[in-house]
């Protein structure tokens, strides 16, 4: 049963080979990736229901024992990080078939597409900090030929700003990782757990030495200040690998500091009074961090979004917005212990799970209007609504998910994320401390969700409303496409109406991701006894 | 020779970030293969050279009566699969740099498109 943990990387890993070897075969390499990326569904899964059903599964790789060998855990956090990019990768692929013109998914689209997943994929299971760098760079080696993948003047110098960061971010994440092993003495993720649980250990050097770390998961998400490569790379990215970019490996980051801070350290006694911050958290110290970092990228993109011109660049400045929405309530749990950290855990992941499909579907539409219309600029679009009502009612799901309006995913991620932030209110009420930075959290998630509202208006009158103008007269949209994300969009709308199994399985992840007792058992224990 | 090693570090990840800072690409991605390899040498250092015995050295226990200085060898494996990504990072940057000086006509990066 443990081999089922390596199901989803041997998919996606054998599928990349296959693609390159038949790249002499157009049609056969995208049947092969798109047949291979529903396997890799299929493997993520049945990966799922192993872990809802049967608990955990671990895999040590190569046969060696935990804390020397490399280590792949598929707990319910994983599983449910996995689920949303399998959804999301699905239909990016069938997507790119249709999209990407013949030529150019004849170079390297298709298998470094695999390579994406294969490495986002690696960095959600693998249980062992230096493996977890190995596969942020697989990741990012596949990236970068995506940022250059149109080769125009300002697609490589979109790609050059964004492989530089990278690359320097790799560097601080390798410093960090080598001062937790000098500190620590190992690099296995439960094993550390282990180590720095023991009262009286090493401590005092982790809090620094993580942060060289977090810069790069924070880099990675897409957090301000750490947002400038965003928008660049987005609009220079081709739009179906953009809706995995911002639907699939930013949330790899925001899963790596959830996996760092409140696995791994969860029961280390790193006790820095932060004001603010209950004193029984051992991580208070993120807390003010996160929240700060979260309230900036909800401002930021918020503004952003609501001044450009450009569908995709309206929708990048949005995802930078939506993170600081996920980013927000990681610090609220970080900040708290008991319930309400649980429940600030389990609303960063119920809004990165309604994050992942509604901006994959908006990608994906915007790609429905690049296609038909050859622009996204808002200035140049108009009257959409009358070309095709199908595809604008695909969009109109899309936007009012993103909106927050019940009974959509969008809803439930907001009403979770507010849940949390009011019950912080109410628990700094009831204490000695000042509310006044409680009820600026709050505060800033209502400007950010009015200025959800303001921008998701205007890229739909924009767009859709109005007269048809010369250009979308002259465009046809694609009827095919329209109906794949009209499947997409029931998906969007059946998270929200059948929402039950989904809170469920985020209610599990989250337990898992608090549960650092049951890891280190679960990834030491079954190979000593 | 751990005062050696820092200043090492030191003296690369100053060099590096130097070189990081200037308008000439090709002198951005020198620092860039600079600060990766500063980061090497810092991984070295982490692992630290240790007094050995017979646990940390099992393979030489039968042998050696003293046994000799011993660095950790997961430092090593660390850096060699370092080594290789950022051979390839850089590879990859400079193959990048080329494309881009061509379709911008210029290295210079400041007078980009942004």
């Amino acid at each position: 049963m443990s081999l089922l943990a390596l199901a989803p990387m041997l998919a996606v890993l054998l599928t990349g080979t296959a693609a390159l070897l038949v790249r002499g075969w157009p049609r056969l390499q995208r049947g092969v990736s798109v047949l291979g990326t529903l396997g890799y569904a299929g493997a993520v899964g049945s990966l799922c229901w192993q872990v809802v059903s049967g608990g955990a599964v671990v895999y040590q790789v190569g046969g060696w024992r935990a804390p020397f060998g490399i280590t792949l855990v598929a707990d319910a956090l994983s599983a449910f990080m996995l689920a949303l990019t399998a959804i999301v990768a699905v239909y990016a692929v069938v997507f790119s078939v249709r999209f990407i013109d013949d030529r150019n998914q004849r170079v390297y689209y298709h298998p470094m597409f695999q390579f994406l997943l294969l490495g986002a994929t690696g960095a959600l299971l693998t249980g062992d900090l230096f493996n977890l760098f190995v596969w942020f760079e697989v990741m990012l080696m596949a990236s970068y030929v995506f940022v250059a993948f149109y080769g125009n003047a300002q697609h490589t110098a979109a790609a050059v700003r964004y492989v530089v960061l990278n690359i320097i971010g790799g560097v601080l994440m390798l410093l960090g990782i080598g001062g937790l092993y000098a500190t620590t003495g190992t690099l296995n993720m439960a094993d550390m757990a282990r180590v720095l649980a023991d009262p009286g250990g090493v401590t005092g050097a982790v809090v620094g030495l993580s942060a060289l770390i977090f810069v790069t998961f924070a880099l990675k998400a897409g957090l301000v200040p750490f947002q400038f490569w965003v928008p660049s790379a987005y609009r220079a990215a081709p739009l179906p690998v953009v809706a995995v970019f911002a639907g699939a490996t930013k949330k790899v980051g925001i899963y790596a500091i959830i996996r760092l801070y409140f696995t791994v350290f969860g029961n280390a006694d790193l006790s820095v009074a932060v004001p603010g911050a209950d004193a029984g958290s051992s991580i208070g110290f993120l807390a003010p961090v996160l929240v700060l970092m979260g309230v900036a990228s909800i401002l930021v993109g918020g503004l952003g979004a609501v001044t450009r011109d450009s569908l995709d660049e309206l929708f990048a400045y949005s995802s930078i917005g939506q993170i600081g929405f996920i980013a927000v309530p990681i610090g609220i749990a970080a900040a708290s212990t008991g319930s309400l950290r649980h429940l600030g855990v389990l609303a960063a992941l119920v809004f990165a799970f309604h994050h992942a499909v509604t901006k994959g579907l908006l990608f994906l539409s915007t790609g429905v209007i690049r296609d038909a219309v050859g622009t996204t600029r808002l200035s140049r679009l108009g009257g959409l609504a009358d070309s095709s009502p199908a595809f604008a009612s695909v969009m109109l799901v899309g936007g009012l998910s993103l909106v927050g309006i019940p009974p959509l995913a969008g809803f439930f991620g907001k009403l979770f994320v507010f849940d949390a932030a009011s019950r912080r209110f109410a628990v700094a009420a009831a204490g000695t401390e000042t509310t006044a930075g409680a009820a600026a959290i709050l505060l800033v998630l209502v400007v950010g969700a009015v200025l959800t509202i303001l921008y998701s208006t205007r890229a739909w009158m924009g767009a859709f409303w109005g007269g048809q103008t010369e250009a979308v007269v002259r465009g046809r949209i694609d009827p095919v496409e329209v109906a794949l994300l009209s499947t997409f969009a029931a998906v969007v709308l059946a998270s929200g109406v059948g929402f039950e199994p989904i809170v469920q399985f985020a209610d599990a992840a989250a337990d898992a991701a608090l549960d650092t007792d049951g890891y280190v058992d679960l990834v030491l224990g079954g190979e000593r006894s | 020779m751990s005062l050696a090693l820092a200043a090492t570090v030191g003296v690369l990840f100053a060099f590096g970030t130097f070189l990081l800072l200037r308008d000439d690409l090709v002198k951005v991605v020198w620092g860039l293969a600079i600060l990766s390899q500063a980061a090497n040498v810092y991984l070295i250092s982490m692992g630290g050279i240790t007094e050995p015995t017979g646990d940390t050295v099992p393979v030489l226990a039968e042998y050696y009566a003293p046994f000799p200085e011993t660095a950790d060898p997961v430092v090593q494996a660390l850096v060699l699969t370092a080594i290789v990504i950022s051979f390839g990072m850089t590879a990859f940057a400079l193959a990048l740099s080329y494309r881009a000086y061509q379709e911008n006509e210029t290295i210079d990066v400041t007078e980009w498109p942004q």
